[in-house]
């Protein structure tokens, strides 16, 4: 087999990870390569996600039989592995010529949990040590390897993961009968446990498939905010279920339920970095979320009593509540609102964004426009349509000035 | 200050733009523009060139501002915004006066219009760490074409000096016609006609851009196809040169 057609194959295996980031670890430089805080995107594939690394799998040989997964022993597929030899001559003659970021090692499990370990490590070493190679590496940790070889691999990588795969153990003793939460956990908390600053410097990430079971968005969010305190994850990624196989445990769906990714992910950033809750803005009433309205302005909606928030009073974590403000827009108002009394034109003038925060705010006590308009149904009627005729706001406007 | 009806004119250089404008400040001159020295004044305008022979350099500049200021300031000099200079001068005038506070004063025009500026060329020389792709020549050296808006050749070959500094690059702005080339040690800003041709592709090329490609069909998951997503992060202007999808409708 050439290694143009291991490439495809092992490329074909690993495009269900979601996680590309090449973000957030520590600048390091060496003989060729050196890594961005910001993390750089190389390409944009053609479903849209971000290319940064060179994603692929170890092997596609697996000894496990998940009922959702591409690579499980029971697949009649072409089956390759790549020599730690030729992981290397990728990542560096894609690296040298800027197509890549870095490189993110994952594996169907060969052999045993250590072995397939040992092949992951001896690439990365080999990257690292005989090419002297400092870009961003991110790989996965196999679930049930050895404590001794997860420090080795943490030693030699910016970023380690572990899928917890589905939101809940029912789930997963459905369709990865030979997983278990347990493995995961474990590798999860020695992660979180081993302070030494060259272990893992970009912290550890997890993925989650949605749709393929029945929780409901609370259970998941429920999952990620109990690994976000627990672990310290630096990510939660959620991958919409996408059918390869077909098998009665599993549902028949037409379509990936992307909106409802698009949805978690909206989600997962309030609980991140805008200091939201997962009761905040779900509850055993409402366990799923709207698909119509992003989260923050779903939540605004029902608080309606707290808005409209005056730009020059608001705090900081009051600003962040706004539906269409930002952490930039909230700090940007904060530190300039010391020096004069911001306007609606000021905010324009500032970069901030209007379309949605218009309808939450005062400036100075004046409201966007008449003051009567601030109900819910106009409110959520407009944000609605907004998304709906993204191109057109003209149009829109004068639409709902009729309806009035 | 008094509102004088000339055009300033500078030699095109940086530093000597950074000398008019203090030059103008202290004599309390608010200039109708600043333009380089090559500038095709129309009947009605009069140009005017001003001896700056008392001239600050760059250190004496960073602490008369400061490393912020400096930046802001270089970033709208190789900006393509036809009025970068007189923005400038009023930006100067601002920073004279809050400092690095400045940043917070987007209620002031020209402070608002300084930074959308700055943010712009700061996003294009991003978007081309990412998107710029090198090919291998014959002799080993690394070769690319760009066609950015800006004039960011010099920033982004000092990304790439950090990244690859044990590799030799060469780097064109094909649209300005000139190139930079760094030997290992520095970087070189060259003229196009100061240059020898590039010499042909190593054998390994194209193996190498063939191998890329099929990964990039592979990687995109088609139940999930999404052209306009796509076009959104990497619009179809960057796509002549990224050599996975120049080839694409």
């Amino acid at each position: 087999m050439n290694l143009k057609e291991k490439l495809t194959i092992l490329a074909d295996s690993a495009k269900y990870d979601a996680s590309c980031s090449s973000s957030g670890s520590k600048n390091r430089q060496n003989k060729i390569g050196n890594t961005n805080v910001a993390g750089i995107c190389h390409s944009f594939s053609s479903d849209g996600r971000c290319i940064s690394l060179l994603k692929i799998l170890m092997t596609n040989c697996c000894i496990f039989d998940c009922k959702y997964c591409l690579n499980r022993r029971s697949n009649s597929i072409k089956r390759a592995c790549f020599t730690p030899e030729e992981v290397c001559e990728l990542v560096i003659n894609f690296y040298r010529r800027n197509y890549i970021e870095g490189l993110f090692l994952s594996s169907g499990i060969i052999k045993s949990p250590d072995y397939t370990m040992n092949l992951m490590i001896e690439a990365i070493s080999l990257l690292r040590n005989k090419y002297h190679f400092g870009g961003y590496i991110h790989a996965k940790a196999i679930p049930g390897a050895s404590e001794a070889l997860l420090k080795r691999l943490g030693n030699l990588v910016d970023r380690l993961s572990a899928n917890v795969e589905l939101p809940t153990e029912t789930g997963l003793k459905l369709l990865a009968p030979n997983k278990d939460n347990e493995k995961v956990s474990k590798i999860m908390n020695y992660v979180k446990n081993n302070k030494s600053r060259r272990f893992v410097p970009a912290g550890q990430s997890t993925q989650m498939i949605i749709g393929a079971t029945r929780e409901s968005d609370l259970d998941i969010m429920n999952k990620s905010e109990n690994m976000y305190n627990s672990y310290h994850l630096k990510r939660v990624f959620y991958s919409a279920y996408i059918p390869v196989n077909s098998d009665k445990m599993l549902p028949t769906i037409k379509k990936p339920p992307l909106v409802r990714e698009n949805r978690l992910y909206q989600a997962d950033w309030l609980l991140r970095f805008y200091n939201f809750k997962v009761n905040d803005i779900l509850d055993k009433d409402n366990p799923n979320f709207n698909l119509l309205l992003d989260p923050k302005a779903d939540w605004a909606l029902r608080h309606l009593n707290e808005f409209p928030k005056e730009i020059n009073k608001a705090s900081y974590n009051d600003l962040l509540k706004i539906p269409g403000i930002g952490i930039t827009s909230a700090k940007r108002i904060v530190s300039s609102r010391r020096y004069f009394k911001i306007t609606f034109n000021d905010l324009s003038k500032m970069g901030i964004v209007l379309k949605r925060a218009k309808y939450f705010i005062t400036c100075d006590g004046k409201y966007f426009t008449d003051i009567n308009f601030f109900k819910k149904s106009f409110i959520e009627r407009n944000l609605v349509l907004e998304d709906k005729v993204k191109d057109d706001t003209k149009k829109i406007e004068q639409l709902v000035l009729f309806n009035e | 200050m008094n509102r004088e009806e000339f055009i300033y004119l500078y030699d095109g250089s940086f530093t000597n733009l950074l000398n008019l404008c203090i030059l103008l400040i202290k004599k309390r001159i608010i200039p109708l523009n600043i333009k380089s020295e090559e500038y095709q004044p129309n009947l009605l305008e009069e140009v005017i060139k001003l001896d700056c022979t008392e001239t600050i350099n760059v250190e004496e500049f960073v602490r008369l501002f400061s490393k912020r200021i400096f930046k802001t300031i270089y970033y709208l000099f190789i900006s393509n915004d036809i009025n970068k200079e007189l923005i400038i001068y009023y930006f100067l005038i601002h920073s004279l006066k809050y400092k690095d506070k400045i940043y917070y004063m987007r209620n002031l025009k020209s402070v608002a219009k300084a930074l959308k500026i700055e943010k712009y060329v700061g996003r294009e020389n991003h978007k081309f760490k990412g998107f710029l792709r090198f090919k291998e020549l014959e002799n080993n050296v690394l070769y690319a074409e760009i066609n950015p808006e800006n004039n960011i050749l010099f920033i982004l070959s000092k990304h790439f000096e950090t990244r690859l500094a044990n590799e030799y690059f060469i780097i064109k702005d094909v649209g300005r016609k000139i190139l930079s080339v760094y030997d290992k040690k520095n970087i070189y800003i060259v003229s196009e006609d100061e240059f020898l041709p590039i010499t042909n592709l190593s054998t390994n090329e194209k193996f190498i851009q063939d191998l890329w490609k099929s990964f990039y069909k592979t990687i995109g998951i088609k139940e999930r196809k999404n052209n306009r997503c796509r076009m959104n992060f990497m619009p179809k202007k960057y796509w002549k040169y990224i050599i996975e999808v120049s080839d694409e409708k």
